[in-house]
């Protein structure tokens, strides 16, 4: 029941504008929710971009229930995530508004966005009864407040519109359907990372010392930034140049969020690699970016020091630390690209080889469990389908299967999983599982594996698309049980899709040795070569075997879709298309 | 008159990898010469300081016969006793004409140099742009017909038989 008072002194307190309310939990919470530092600087002092991209969320609200008697109900949000076992974890509460149906808030929740992962959110809506007036809003207990409503969506589903707002009807606990109107609720999503600003730099040594007794010194450069603490955090290295006293290394990029503003101070340490990782230490000098951009325009060089072992001194060197290159650009994020109308289109094809076994066989990787337990190939499908279908309009696939004989007796390496002789696309992931199903009824399990059609046609498809607009990038998941026959074929295949809007996931079901496929996946530097010499411009192909186990919350075949950004962005990047105009932020859908 | 016959190429001569001369790696003045046929190269400046993994990120305007099926890369060495070529690669016009992608693509491509014993030794990287006449894109877009389908129109229609005539329209775009 409600109170018959709101609480007014409450309602009068100061939100946000003044000091910053820390959203507590938020920042302490370890897997999806917190900012973690530690885990962010372990990752940039290796050169790799942190994995979480940070955003917040806006809440509003309209059209709430009147639960108080004689005024209105004193609303706030509670935003949970919904953890693979259904439980619900916190991860941020609104403030309390005062005598409103149609509350804004002004705090707002932030979540971390893993492009990997579907990350479920639930709302919970609470007209606050007890006295909210100088209380930590963290500490009301739900439990004692009215229930309002609940909303559920999934963060990909706000952050891919156009407008990254989203409006949900409120429902009843568990999403049953109210008979009342309970109202709707709007959420908005922003990066928090305001700033997108980045600086490009080359720069170069002269006159390092030697530390190596049989050839010259082998230097790399280690960039930290100052903390307040007095100590200093790296935030990027260079490679190792083999051999030379006067190194170029390639250009560096560091983004604003890595140093801070151009005037903090940077220390530049100079080592000699050293394979045993002991490097030494050649020379290091502080600079700060403002001070690396005048070293460039002067086109002068700053001399390194060596912390002399008498004390307080330092030993001036010969070496010399030279900037060539200095630009400041504008480096736009993953998120800037979906919600300027980008698009991730999803393309399946499914091995139909006979290796698989007799789909009527229990055993077979292709056995449809009448229980709903679902095979290899189902879950590699919904997996990666479920992430990636709120990045595609349409929710059109593309779904082939390959190595199978058809109605009509010939066996082709790339026919429609529906079954037409036309259309190839399918309406959704159920659509993809549906074609699947039925296709296992109508095609029969033949052979070789090849990959080489499947993959013309996909790049066929995303090359012709570029004609008509630029913002589509397609992503071709192979799944397979055997490894496949025509080698090179499918490394011409690959050569010549490698300059299109295409990545290429493949997973590998079932028990055969992969070995030989992971040379198609040149995580180890290799460049794929094609039998008429041309070499991949990029690395398109991501390969993993399914039975590969991985702890925690991202499965193996998620564990593909990490670096799906990344190569997004590096085609984006490369020929310097640019996210549309960002629309200007809007609470309302 | 003359560009009936001939395509135009933007080549940018982006960076070397790995170049050996002898097994060794060389230490400098490396070039490249795109060569399209025995009256058509431009070569680029050298890489005073790049060693085995030049980085010369110069762009080459080089016109080619509408007959070419191949234009030839080379990477040199300037050394004391002249220019010495470090490898060579052979790249298929089709590899950046024709396909799926409209014409003025920007191919970003990699090839394997090979010596002149035919061993590989390293890799170049170049992107290639057709560049497209001003009034053969006019005449694509006025027709609204998607780029890479090929229809013949204008100059891209040599030995085809077909007579069509270039849009008056976009020749003299002033008057109309």
């Amino acid at each position: 029941m409600g109170n018959c008072f709101s609480d007014l002194e409450g309602g009068k307190q100061a939100v946000g504008g003044t000091q910053q309310r820390p959203n507590n939990i938020a920042a302490t919470n370890n897997n999806n929710g917190g900012h973690n530092d530690a885990v962010e600087f372990f990752f940039r002092s290796r050169g790799i971009q942190p994995l979480f991209t940070q955003i917040e969320l806006s809440l509003s609200a309209s059209n709430l229930l009147d639960r108080d008697i004689t005024s209105k109900s004193d609303p706030m949000a509670v935003v949970y995530a919904k953890k693979r076992n259904g439980k619900l974890e916190e991860l941020g509460r609104t403030e309390v508004v005062l005598n409103s149906l149609n509350p804004a808030w002004i705090e707002k929740v932030i979540v971390a966005f893993q492009f990997e992962i579907v990350q479920p959110l639930v709302f919970h809506v609470y007209d606050v009864d007890s006295k909210f007036h100088n209380v930590p809003v963290k500490t009301l207990k739900l439990n004692d407040q009215e229930f309002l409503g609940e909303a559920t969506c999934v963060l990909s589903e706000i952050v891919a519109k156009q407008t990254r707002s989203l409006t949900l009807n409120l429902n009843n606990k568990n999403g049953h359907t109210s008979l009342r109107n309970l109202g709707a609720l709007t959420i908005h999503a922003e990066e928090t990372v305001s700033s997108r600003s980045c600086v490009e730099m080359v720069v170069h040594c002269s006159h390092l010392d030697n530390k190596d007794l049989f050839s010259k010194s082998d230097p790399f450069l280690r960039i930290s930034r100052i903390v307040e603490s007095g100590g200093s955090v790296p935030i990027c290295k260079t490679e190792v140049v083999k051999d030379n006293l006067n190194p170029i290394w390639k250009p560096l990029c560091l983004s604003i969020q890595q140093f801070g503003s151009k005037d903090n101070p940077l220390i530049i340490e100079c080592f000699n690699f050293n394979s045993s990782g002991n490097h030494v230490l050649i020379g290091k000098l502080q600079k700060s970016v403002a001070d690396l951009e005048k070293l460039h325009i002067e086109r002068s060089g700053a001399n390194l020091t060596l912390p002399s072992p008498h004390h307080g001194h330092e030993k001036v060197l010969k070496g010399q630390l030279f900037v060539d290159q200095f630009c400041e650009k504008q480096q736009y994020s993953f998120l800037d690209y979906i919600s300027s109308g980008f698009e991730l289109n999803f393309m399946v094809a499914v091995d139909f080889t006979a290796s698989n076994g007799n789909p009527r066989n229990p055993d077979s990787l292709h056995y449809i469990d009448p229980s709903g337990k679902l095979n290899s190939y189902q879950r590699a499908i919904m997996e990666v389908g479920e992430v990636i279908q709120f990045y595609d309009s349409s929710r059109r696939f593309p779904a082939w299967g390959f190595g199978g004989r058809t109605i009509d007796g010939t066996t082709s390496h790339c026919f429609n999983l529906n079954g037409s002789t036309g259309a190839f696309e399918v309406e959704g992931v159920e659509g993809i599982m549906a074609a699947y199903a039925r296709a296992l009824h109508n095609v029969a399990l033949a052979g070789p594996t090849l990959f080489g059609p499947v993959i013309n046609t996909a790049a066929q498809i995303a090359g012709q698309s570029i004609s008509f607009n630029r913002n589509k990038y397609f992503v071709l998941l192979i799944i397979t049980d055997g490894v496949i026959t025509d080698l090179q074929e499918t490394k011409d295949a690959l050569v010549r899709a490698s300059d299109l809007p295409l990545s290429i996931l493949i997973v590998g079901v079932g028990g055969a040795d992969f070995r030989e496929m992971e040379v198609l996946d040149a995580d180890n530097g290799r460049r794929l070569e094609s039998s008429t010499g041309r070499v991949a411009t990029r690395d398109i192909v991501q390969f993993v075997p399914m039975r590969e186990v991985h702890s925690g919350q991202i499965s193996v075949v998620q564990a593909l879709l990490e670096e799906l950004p990344g190569q997004f962005l590096t085609y984006m990047r490369s020929r310097d298309i640019k996210p549309g105009p960002l629309h200007a932020a809007s609470t309302s859908a | 008159m003359a560009s009936t016959f001939l395509r135009t190429l933007e080549i940018t001569v982006i960076s070397g990898e790995d170049l050996r001369n002898d097994r060794r790696p060389i230490k400098k003045n490396a070039f490249a010469v795109v060569r399209t046929d025995s009256y058509n190269s431009r070569r680029t400046d050298m890489d005073t300081d790049g060693g085995s993994y030049p980085k010369w990120n110069q762009k080459l305007v080089v016109d080619m016969s509408m007959h070419a099926q191949f234009i030839t890369l080379e990477v040199q060495c300037k050394t004391s006793l002249g220019d010495k070529t470090v490898g060579t690669a052979r790249i298929p016009v089709s590899d950046f004409v024709g396909g799926y992608v409209p014409e003025s693509y920007l191919h970003f491509l990699s090839y394997r140099l090979r010596d002149h014993k035919g061993e590989r030794n390293g890799i170049v990287n170049i992107s290639v742009r057709v560049k497209v006449p001003e009034y053969a894109s006019c005449s694509r877009t006025e027709l609204g017909i998607p780029l890479g389908m090929g229809v013949a129109l204008g100059q891209r229609n040599f030995g085809g038989g077909i007579v069509t005539g270039v849009p008056v329209l976009c020749n003299y775009p002033g008057k109309y």
